[in-house]
């Protein structure tokens, strides 16, 4: 690392955090789609804008995305789906929950709520199932109880409650999760309880000789971001979903973020962490960075899914700022030349903080959302340029992008292009600039708000992702991809969109992330299509020889696989796992298995 | 796909009727690629990427780590190989043989007929980004290069194409052939490792990359009987293992089936059957082929079936998660796969047959052949036409596609392109063309030496029979029924009894006619509903079956598989009286041979087929006997060997095949019941 920003070695004591995010969520950010109430896609004179200035392609008219959209997913401006208004205290029947109760958690002390759109913005993630039944239905079971907890031992408390009076406890943290993973399970008779950690989101302390921080496990990634900068570090991880998610949530799933090449994934910037249990707290003694010690019981908090208990407190590492970042992307004629370059950079371990690549159907969906027009159509000018010169040969229905973020010293960064760059040659990659590359990543945020419009036009989408060994990546982007398309036409589907991109590269594989979308114009029951052909097309990811899931966990959406994946041995251990920590199911959420207790 | 005669088109057509082939050869090209999504890669960059993929790297590595020769060494070695092997494309070669080609075709074919239905539904799956492979019947040389012309006529780009080392060896058509697609692969087993390495490679690289498919042809060879051969496994296993192991989505197989009017090796194969061995190819020999242009070849049906897709035929049934603790190209297929890829190469050939199309020709053949089996030597044109129609009528019925859409005409056409084999007098007698053999000094056969006068009678119906047998595709289970049934004294059985004996025929003949198990108990229903239909047999209640009023179908029906049981027959009752350890296969073809040729001589009222001598019948009679358990046969340097000691199993064979042929032989039984 180059020159710290700051002073070195600064630490301090508790950070109380100002969140983004208000306890009443749902007054800055959407109760029926993603992100801020403010930003948008909307149609303005028959063009898609996006509104707000939260995104740098804020207040602009995106006349070539507006083309794109009619084009590939046959979207019909005219015919608006609108979603249903906010829920009401008669959409939902009163709270399951007895005035005992009621007065029991009044005497925790801790702040609850029985208002109907509290209880229904806790009652989902941010799954095509949850968003389509938002604005189109009702839930089946929403929570009863929403608390608050402000503190560690204001969970210890709702824990001991819940379990002394036969309840049931699901954690919410950013309500990010894409696994179905925080809703209610539809038959759960008992009382069940949201337990909102979004009021304990302090950093407890920051130790820069260490280069570590406690915090709270409800802060969320922007505002731990925010935070630690404010004091010259940062923890480097970085989600997509890493505006409005947690860091319990990260812990629960086993997160991925996109610089995890120098940072590391969730699980390498634990170094301690406190969860509570029906049993007490499971913690370690000590907080080091390394220890053998028997089976490492962080692996049984890590990814547990709030099925075991809840995170409270976590121990993370932290580095200081960088000197420099700068983004870089270069074009490869095919997307297989961009995967073998991507292996090579992983082999030679040098990827920079994040290296992904996009396939050709994304790019081209990428170039779409550029405003002004110009003359070579939606190519954005650098592109236009390299076209223009070098990348003659260069098919448009093939071509694909590699982006790229260099964080580092100054030099440091400078030397680390020149590496990609000449390995990128080997196979053909010409360098195509910062610009394409800073609109790669502002993409990663700016697609999430899509689905919403496309739900504006009855067009339901929806990512998946998975892992993969490297020797099998590009088959498996090609199987999924032809699975889709005969599944789709199987169903008389007239438009859908499928593309890839490699999100993550390892040693030994890499990630693949997916994004599939369909109208349903002239369909019946479109979230249970796609479910079906997302079904299929994880099968196909399993028989080729990808996993369940990267990151975005195992929930109560890929439960089928679980036993496939971990064997019925691993199974019956987590049942005993589960058994010996929660034995009256109190942590009911009924994800990765189902609890028989 | 419902199969129709309307939906042919002649692609000659366009040829006659403009002013300049040399303009239409040298038209700009730009073929379609079924498999769009792979970047288009030359021949020479191919060879290179076979030649740096890792498996082939780490078999360099290998031998030269055994054999202590530097690496460049093995690498040397592979590329020489790669070079034996490689395709090559060369534009200006294909424009000229195309020119060539059309030229010959407008004069000796009547016309080069394709469905359009089906060519219009292959280039609807070309979209899928899924490779192609193309699985042309074999009956000619003719097949592969007409493949090309097709293609080369309908732009759509020409595979690479598997073709035998024994046209690598011709000189200046080896090159010819490799400029236009061809890819060599060497036939005899051997045991060369870093070969066979390198040529799985290949090919698995031309379906992992290749945008314009494969086309090999999965009979292995020609056939020269004009029936199916048994399919071969090799370069199909090796095709499918990109799919098994998960590398390609999907591999889209097209059945195609080309059926001819005359064939041009009528006479060679007539010859090889009888047991004469072809000659090496030899680019000489295929110059003396052209004297051909002074012929008549009439029409060529290349009927294009739907593509099959190995995805869909596997369905769920294969587990491929077993494999995922492996890297992808060290992966082994099990027995369980290797079972299923027989399997598919059954359904394959299975959708050959189905794409067949018959000509007047096999009709007339099956009417001559019939007569001459019920001791007729003349027949008139008018009872020809009508017996022709008669059996057009039945074929029809049990689904064959055949082309007779003005008979007389049609029928006329016919025999005038067959005017070597069938002559037709001024009283509009029609008889068989006997010219007599008189083969040189010297004359090598291949197992027994058959005398001239022999070969002088056998050579025509050996012919003849060539044309005979596609037709027997669609009458087989019907012909096994018949023979059946005629054989019970009472001309009663119970229908149990008689899917028993259904049963074993069936399997006896599955070789031979490349008929499957599986479709055994269906084809069993369909064809004897059929034969109650045409009242060739009748049904007398639910459960028993007996004798039909049809007299004239019911012979048809058994003279149609009255040569290939006696065959068998006979072969059995030799390979009884050899009884020794190890006897060469030459011998039993030999005895068998000699057998036959022997009681035709000494039996002169009666009447031997000469197709009975034919050793491709042999051939499938003995790979059935092993394939059964009753014989037992092993390779010994190069040559198959067989265990011909005493086997109860062969003599009750024997027993189960002599009520159904006309000539019965003594069993010579007393070794064998000195042993028991």
């Amino acid at each position: 690392m180059g020159k710290k920003t700051g002073d070195a070695n600064k630490s301090c004591g508790r950070v109380d955090v100002q969140s983004v995010i208000p306890k009443r969520r749902q007054d800055l950010l959407k109760w029926n789609g993603w992100g801020y109430n403010d930003s948008k896609f909307v149609i303005k004179d028959g063009i898609v804008h996006f509104t707000g200035n939260r995104y740098p392609i804020g207040e602009l008219a995106l006349p070539y995305f507006t083309q794109w959209a009619k084009d590939v997913l046959g979207l019909d401006l005219q015919s608006v789906r609108d979603s249903k208004p906010p829920p009401t205290s008669s959409s939902y029947p009163p709270p399951n929950v007895s005035d005992q109760v009621l007065n029991g958690i009044a005497n925790l002390e801790v702040s609850y709520s029985v208002d109907v759109v509290d209880r229904v913005v806790r009652a989902h993630g941010h799954t095509l199932h949850d968003i389509h039944t938002l604005r189109e239905g009702t839930f089946e079971r929403i929570p009863d109880v929403v608390v608050w907890p402000q503190s560690h031992d204001d969970v210890a408390k709702i824990v001991r409650f819940a379990d002394d009076n036969n309840l049931v406890v699901i954690p919410f943290g950013g309500g990010t999760a894409v696994s179905g993973a925080v809703e209610c399970p539809r038959n759960e008779p008992r009382t069940i309880i949201s337990l909102d950690t979004s009021q304990m989101n302090s950093i407890l302390w920051v130790d820069g000789e260490n280069l570590v921080a406690c915090c709270e496990s409800g802060i969320i990634g922007q505002d731990l971001e925010r935070e630690l900068g404010k004091l010259g570090y940062m923890t480097g991880h970085e989600p997509d979903s890493f505006e409005f998610s947690s860091l319990g949530g990260w812990v629960a799933t086993r997160a991925s973020g996109m610089k995890k090449n120098v940072y590391g994934n969730i699980e390498d910037l634990l170094v301690h962490v406190k969860m509570v249990t029906t049993k007490g707290v499971l913690e370690k003694s000590c907080q080091v960075p390394r220890m053998s010690c028997g089976p490492d019981f962080n692996h049984v908090i890590l990814g547990s899914e709030g099925s075991l208990g809840v995170v409270t407190e976590v121990v993370l590492k932290i580095r200081p700022l960088p000197q420099c970042k700068k983004y870089g992307s270069v074009v490869f004629p095919d997307f297989e030349s961009g995967v073998k370059c991507m292996r090579e950079i992983a082999r030679e371990r040098c990827q920079p903080a994040s290296v992904r690549l996009m396939d050709n159907e994304q790019f081209k969906f990428g170039q779409s959302l550029k405003a002004v027009p110009g003359m070579l159509g939606f190519l954005v000018d650098e592109f236009k340029k390299l076209l223009l010169t070098k990348l003659k040969r260069f098919d448009l229905n093939k071509m694909c992008v590699m982006t790229l973020l260099f964080e580092g010293g100054k030099k440091e960064v400078e030397d680390h292009e020149k590496r990609i760059y000449a390995i990128a040659k080997k196979y053909g990659g010409i360098p195509a600039g910062e610009t394409n590359g800073l609109r790669g990543y502002m993409l990663t945020f700016v697609i999430a708000y899509i689905r919403d419009l496309a739900a504006d036009f009855s067009v339901v989408a929806e990512s998946f992702e998975t892992s993969v060994p490297w020797d099998r990546a590009l088959a498996l982007c090609r199987k999924v991809k032809h699975r889709i398309a005969i599944e789709c036409n199987r169903r008389n589907i007239k438009h859908h969109f499928v593309c890839c991109r490699v999100t993550q590269t390892y040693d030994a594989g890499c990630v693949i992330y997916f994004y599939f979308a369909y109208n349903y114009v002239n369909h019946s029951d479109p979230v249970q299509v796609y479910e079906e052909i997302e079904d299929v097309a994880r099968d196909e990811i399993l028989a080729v020889g990808g996993s369940i899931s990267h990151h975005h966990g195992v929930g109560k959406l890929r439960k089928k696989w679980y036993p496939a994946t971990v064997s019925q041995v691993g199974v019956g251990l987590f049942r005993n796992i589960k058994k010996e920590l929660d034995p009256n199911n109190v942590f009911a959420t009924g994800n990765l298995v189902e609890a028989k207790l | 796909m419902i199969r129709s005669a309307l939906a042919f088109r002649d692609i000659l057509e366009d040829r006659r009727n403009e002013c300049s082939n040399f303009l239409w050869v040298s038209r700009v090209l730009s073929p379609y690629a079924p498999c769009k999504e792979y970047s288009k890669i030359g021949p020479k960059q191919h060879k290179m990427l076979v030649l740096k993929s890792r498996k082939i790297q780490d078999l360099i590595d290998e031998i030269s780590f055994k054999s202590e020769l530097p690496p460049k060494d093995v690498e040397r070695r592979v590329k020489i190989i790669l070079d034996e092997i490689g395709f090559n494309k060369h534009t200006s070669t294909i424009r000229w043989l195309g020119l060539f080609l059309t030229k010959v075709c407008c004069r000796v074919c009547r016309g080069i007929y394709f469905n359009t239905d089906g060519i219009d539904q292959l280039r609807r799956h070309m979209d899928g980004g899924i490779p192609v492979i193309y699985v042309p019947s074999h009956r000619s040389y003719a097949d592969f290069i007409l493949m090309s012309y097709l293609l080369f006529t309908l732009n759509i780009e020409i595979p690479a194409i598997a073709a035998g080392m024994d046209f690598h060896g011709m000189k200046g058509m080896g090159t010819v052939l490799r400029n236009t697609g061809a890819f060599f692969m060497r036939r005899s087993y051997n045991d060369d490792n870093l070969y066979w390495d390198t040529f799985r490679q290949y090919v698995h690289q031309l379906v992992t990359k290749n945008s314009a498919g494969i086309e090999f042809f999965i009979e292995g060879t020609r056939s020269r009987s004009c029936k199916s051969l048994p399919p071969k496994f090799g370069l199909l296993t090796m095709i499918l293992r990109a799919f098994l192991t998960g590398e390609v989505p999907d591999i889209l197989f097209v059945p195609i089936n080309i059926s001819y009017d005359r064939v041009m090796e009528e006479r060679l194969f007539a010859y090889e059957l009888l047991g004469v061995p072809k000659p090496k190819e030899s680019t000489s020999g295929f110059f003396k082929s052209l004297s051909m242009v002074n012929e008549k070849y009439g029409s060529i049906y290349i009927d294009v079936g739907s593509p099959i897709s190995v995805k869909d035929f596997f369905g769920s049934r294969l587990d491929k998660t077993k494999n995922h603790l492996i890297p992808q190209h060290l992966q082994i297929l099990g027995p369980y796969e290797k079972k299923e890829i027989s399997s598919f190469a059954e359904h394959i050939v299975n959708a050959q047959q189905h794409l067949t199309v018959l000509s007047a020709f096999n009709l007339i053949a099956t009417v001559l052949n019939n007569n001459l089996l019920m001791r007729k030597n003349i027949l008139r044109l008018d009872e020809l036409v009508t017996d022709v129609m008669w059996i057009r009528n039945i074929l029809d019925k049990f689904g064959a596609l055949s082309n007779l859409k003005y008979p007389r005409e049609n029928i006329m056409d016919a025999l005038d392109v067959h005017k070597n084999l069938v002559q037709m007098d001024d009283e509009s007698n029609i008889t068989l063309v006997q010219d007599s053999v008189i083969l040189a000094d010297g004359t090598k056969f291949k197992a027994h030496a058959l005398s001239d006068a022999t070969m002088t009678l056998a050579v025509p119906f050996v012919m003849l029979q060539i044309y005979v047998n596609p037709v027997l595709y669609y009458t087989i289970n019907q012909s096994i029924l018949v023979t059946i049934i005629k054989n019970y004294e009472t001309h009663l059985v119970s229908k149990d009894r008689l899917y028993d004996d259904y049963v074993f025929l069936r399997s006896l003949m599955s070789n031979e006619f490349v008929l499957f198990e599986y479709n055994n108990k269906k084809d069993f229903w369909k064809s004897l509903e059929s034969c109650v239909d045409l009242e060739a047999i009748s049904k007398l209640d639910e459960t028993t079956y007996g004798i039909g009023k049809n007299e004239k179908i019911q012979d048809l029906f058994a003279n149609l598989l009255m040569p290939f049981i006696q065959t068998y027959y006979l072969v059995c009752i030799v390979i009884n009286n050899v009884n020794i350890d190890s006897c060469p296969e030459k011998r039993i073809l030999r005895d068998s041979q000699e057998r036959i040729e022997r009681i035709a001589n000494s039996k002169p009222n009666q009447f031997v087929h000469p197709y009975t001598l034919n050793l491709d019948s042999i051939g499938h009679c003995l790979s059935i006997l092993v394939k059964m358990n009753i014989l037992y046969r092993e390779r010994v340097k190069g040559e198959m060997m067989y265990n011909t000691k005493p086997n109860v199993m062969l003599v009750n064979m024997i027993r189960n095949m002599e009520k159904y042929v006309p000539l019965k032989e003594d069993l010579q039984l007393t070794s064998f019941k000195n042993k028991l």
